[in-house]
């Protein structure tokens, strides 16, 4: 029986130079990412990184997979930015920029919260680069060359084959389970739904086990591989330039001229209006999710 | 809820288009089932079946079009409410198999829909007894083997009693005894008056039980007649990569040039060439 339902995020076919390069490249860039934005409290240096981020996304022609993998921010965005106003993750004294009923709305925490949400938006967004333009067989062949164990290669790469697969049978499950007039929320409609995911999922990794060794799996010697990866100039330029991030992180940390935390100023009104916004927005986010649940 | 001369199902202009956007896999699809019909439905891997099953029970939406079950338009109706009226029996049973005995995985059914308990525990002794798992209730559907959990499957759905049954790919991996189950229970239900939708590759099967076969190719109905009609027409079998019965073929080339009629089973085809060979030794006797 066939049954099409969305898959998370995976590979975009295509052509661009972002497709050609060579996952430890892109997967330099991550890693540098992380680095920077972990050290850095510039929201100017975040956001741009977010940006360059964008820009190769839409290089790399898969801006759509992109929004949609970045709209789970949305919430995030909308639950922090309320609760650091609220609370800001800084050393008090905070200024305070109005008052709501009992909660006392701080300054500060616009600055923080952007901060920590840049950190994140920003890593999401190069790691989703990586995701839509590599071929998982490509990252783990390249893995392999930098002598990741083969064992642990094959681990990741059938765990990440399998996530879509399991999400098929979720949706399977689920609809076998509501036409059976099942309600499709609330705590009983778990268990109708968890046992035969599970009693799957345990299935389907004994016949896969049994299968790989009936193949030889874990037989000793070189691995080859279907695939072949190679690394050209451009994939060493590109990847040696990731260098520049940690490089900045290092600046950042050493010299902290990159944390804008005194310089940048938001007006009460806006700390107030940005406060009203994003907790009703947040609140509308749930109970939407909420009222689409039970209607399903 | 639906009138009673009018059609049980009715499927009009139906489009269903994959959230991808990129998979039409309904196109001006139209179809009308009476009550106590038994119709099967074919085509090859992709042709639309599944998605058209799953517009009659609610779990996909047309993207534009009707379809209206026991009078209810399934676009306004959630799952749970339709499932009152139509049972939808999946092909694999580990999918909606999860309650701790087989009584339970019975009783689910029933409980989600409102029936009251004296009947419940009526409609489980039933379908204990027509599907003989008198051994099995107090197991765990999965302790079981797959011929009798594909058993209990149906049976979960037969308890919720609804007036139209669809069943996709109901003897697929299984054995003879539970394909003989199977075959019973369709002849059961229609005497019964339930309507039967049978989605399946099995053509013994729908050319022994159906009354009528909906033929699928590229998204569209493309043929809707008796299955002797349908599988004797071997230009609609080649188009959709189909093939009849092996009674069928063997009635074509053989009964069916001489004169008799196309056979859909074994005794059919026996009585044919038996009648055959009587005018055949007929036809000696009065030569001079």
């Amino acid at each position: 029986m066939s049954m099409q339902v969305g898959l998370p995020i995976g590979l975009v076919p295509g052509d661009s130079f972002v497709h050609k390069l060579n996952p430890l490249t892109k997967g330099a860039w991550v890693l540098g990412y992380m680095i920077l934005a972990f050290t850095t409290k510039s929201l100017y240096l975040l956001y741009g990184m977010a940006l360059v981020a964008l820009v190769l996304g839409l290089i790399a022609g898969v801006r759509r997979a992109m929004v949609k993998g970045l709209a789970i921010l949305l919430p995030v965005f909308c639950s922090i930015v309320p609760l650091q106003i609220i609370a800001p993750a800084v050393p008090t004294p905070w200024e305070l920029a109005g008052k709501i009923g009992p909660l006392s709305l701080y300054t500060p925490g616009v600055y923080v919260a952007l901060m920590l949400f840049g950190r994140i938006f920003s890593c999401l967004a190069i790691a989703l680069v990586l995701l839509l333009t590599t071929h998982p067989s490509d990252l783990f062949t390249s893995l392999a060359k930098l002598r990741v164990p083969y064992m642990l290669n094959f681990m990741l790469a059938m765990t990440m084959q399998l996530i879509p697969v399991f999400q098929r049978e979720v949706g399977i499950i689920m609809s076998a389970q509501k036409s059976r007039g099942m309600k499709g929320s609330g705590f009983s409609a778990v268990l109708p739904s968890f046992v035969p995911v599970f009693v799957g999922a345990i299935e389907r990794v004994q016949q896969l086990s049994i299968s790989l060794e009936s193949r030889g799996f874990g037989s000793q010697g070189k691995k080859t591989s279907y695939r072949q990866v190679s690394a050209g100039p451009v994939d060493w330029v590109v990847g040696i330039a990731a260098l520049l991030l940690p490089l900045g992180a290092i600046y950042s940390l050493t010299h902290g001229m990159l944390d804008q935390a005194k310089s940048l100023i938001f007006p009460p009104t806006l700390v107030v209006s940005l406060f009203v916004v994003c907790a009703l927005s947040f609140l509308a986010l749930i109970f939407g999710a909420a009222f689409l649940t039970g209607r399903k | 809820m639906s009138d009673s001369s009018g059609p049980l199902i009715s499927v009009r202009d139906a489009r269903y288009v994959y959230a991808t956007g990129n998979v039409i896999a309904l196109d001006s699809v139209n179809l009308t089932v009476h009550e106590g019909e038994i119709v099967g439905i074919i085509g090859q891997n992709g042709s639309g079946k599944t998605t058209l099953t799953k517009l009659l029970n609610g779990l996909l939406k047309p993207t534009s079009g009707h379809v209206v079950v026991n009078g209810a338009d399934t676009a306004k109706h959630t799952v749970q409410q339709m499932a009152s009226h139509i049972g939808y029996v999946f092909q694999n049973p580990n999918h909606q198999l999860f309650a701790r005995t087989v009584t339970a995985e019975l009783e689910f059914g029933p409980r989600n829909i409102g029936v009251p308990a004296d009947e419940i525990a009526e409609r489980v002794a039933k379908a204990r007894d027509f599907f003989g798992l008198a051994d099995y209730m107090d197991e765990h559907p999965y302790r079981v083997s797959f011929p009798i959990r594909k058993l209990v499957g149906i049976a979960s759905i037969v308890t919720m009693a609804p007036r139209i049954i669809v069943l996709d790919e109901p003897s697929t991996g299984q054995d003879h005894r539970t394909t003989q189950v199977i075959n019973d229970l369709i002849r059961r239900l229609r005497s019964e008056g339930t309507t039967v939708i049978c989605v399946s590759h099995d053509m013994p099967l729908l050319a022994d039980v159906v009354e009528r076969v909906v033929v699928m190719k590229s998204a569209t109905v493309i043929a809707d007649a008796s299955p002797r009609e349908v599988f004797a027409d071997a230009e609609l079998m080649a188009r959709t990569n189909l093939r009849a019965p092996q009674i069928t073929q063997i009635s074509l080339r053989t009964v069916v040039p001489q004169g008799g009629d196309v056979a859909l089973g074994v005794p059919e085809l026996a009585d044919q060439i038996s009648s055959w060979r009587s005018r055949q030794s007929d036809r000696r006797e009065v030569r001079p």
